[in-house]
């Protein structure tokens, strides 16, 4: 066997493990920098909207501001704040656009209570057609007496003819 | 008549909404006056970073007290945003042309760790005004930017005049750096 050969048959080991270690090493300092998240930091983060998302909310996205703003809830929450105060902190600089849940209030409103409207106005649509499909069966029918005559005697005539032999 | 007027109401009501409806569906890119909820009011401050070459004259780093009681305008850009490449060249001109009176200032963010290809894109456009790194993009959302780029009209007394949305043009920065000054 060559000195090369040997030496390749050694080497090969060697590097094998250097490259699961550099793997593990890698990984570890990737654990070490996702530092884990309260649970609290995602339920807060539902509730806010992604600023450069489209429908996104801020727990969903992976965008880099989503991410900086689960790192600030989560540094907010350590200090002691509460949902309300984090909740606010962002309303307070983006507005009530950031909220996913619109505060009901001011043009709001129309957003929690046309759905409300909506389902009374369908509601009521529905109950009237009933009551008039309701009348409409209770009311007498109306015939016309000499109309009424003209049956009674068909009907007699036919059961008089079922009598013949 | 009275199914008449029946039929007209349900012919509007349907109107309005498919009106609504193409309105929303048609009206094409977001408005560039996006409001801000800081219209009006003081514009936090911040204390970041700046690029090596601003160091000499600002110092290692950049804080709104570098305004000296000048009108400011602060433009927030990132390394990977196209419309940031459009409108650098106009943020450059506007500075050589009112640098005297007002303080421009750059800030490079939601780009983290993003440090030479942002050094490349100032020296790139050679932005004679200080550009500062907002690496955790904490700035970003005290001034409340939805995207890059964005840029803010900030008063000499510190109240945001208005806000823009998108790459500024030769025009915008005319119009609101002479309403500034005025």
């Amino acid at each position: 066997m060559s000195r090369g050969s040997r030496a390749m048959r050694c080497g090969a080991p060697t590097l094998a493990v250097a490259a699961v270690a550099l793997v593990l090493a890698f990984a570890s300092a990737a654990r070490a920098q996702e530092q884990p998240l309260d649970p609290r930091v995602f339920e807060i983060g539902r509730e806010l909207r992604c600023p450069t998302c489209v429908a996104e909310s801020v727990s969903d996205s992976n965008a880099a501001i989503a991410r900086e703003m689960r790192s600030l809830i989560q540094e907010q929450l350590d200090q002691g704040a509460g949902r309300g105060e984090v909740l606010g902190f962002f309303q307070e600089r983006y507005g009530d656009w950031i909220l996913l849940n619109p505060p009901m209030r001011g043009m709001n409103l129309v957003v929690w209570l046309l759905p409300v409207i909506a389902g009374a106005i369908g509601l009521l649509a529905v109950a009237q057609l009933l009551r008039r499909w309701r009348s409409a069966a209770e009311a007498p029918v109306e015939v016309d007496p000499a109309e009424l005559e003209r049956v009674r005697v068909a009907l007699e005539d036919h059961s008089g003819d079922g009598d013949r032999p | 008549m009275n199914r008449l007027i029946r039929l007209l109401l349900v012919v509007a009501v349907m109107t309005g909404l498919t009106s609504l409806f193409l309105f929303g569906l048609l009206r094409g890119s977001p408005d560039r006056n996006v409001p801000s909820n800081l219209l009006g009011r003081t514009v936090p401050d911040f204390d970041l970073p700046l690029y090596e070459r601003y160091v000499a004259e600002f110092g290692p780093r950049l804080s709104l007290a570098a305004a000296e009681g000048r009108p400011m305008v602060i433009n927030f850009w990132a390394s990977w945003c196209g419309p940031c490449y459009e409108e650098a060249p106009h943020l450059q001109r506007a500075h050589q042309e009112y640098g005297d009176e007002i303080l421009f200032v750059g800030i490079q963010t939601q780009d983290r760790e993003a440090r030479a290809a942002g050094r490349a894109f100032v020296e790139r456009f050679g932005l004679g005004f200080p550009n500062a790194i907002d690496d955790d993009s904490r700035v970003s959302i005290a001034y409340g930017l939805f995207g890059v780029p964005e840029t803010f009209f900030v008063r000499r007394d510190g109240t945001l005049q208005y806000k823009y949305v998108g790459p500024v043009t030769d025009e915008i920065m005319r119009e609101q750096i002479g309403a500034l000054l005025r």
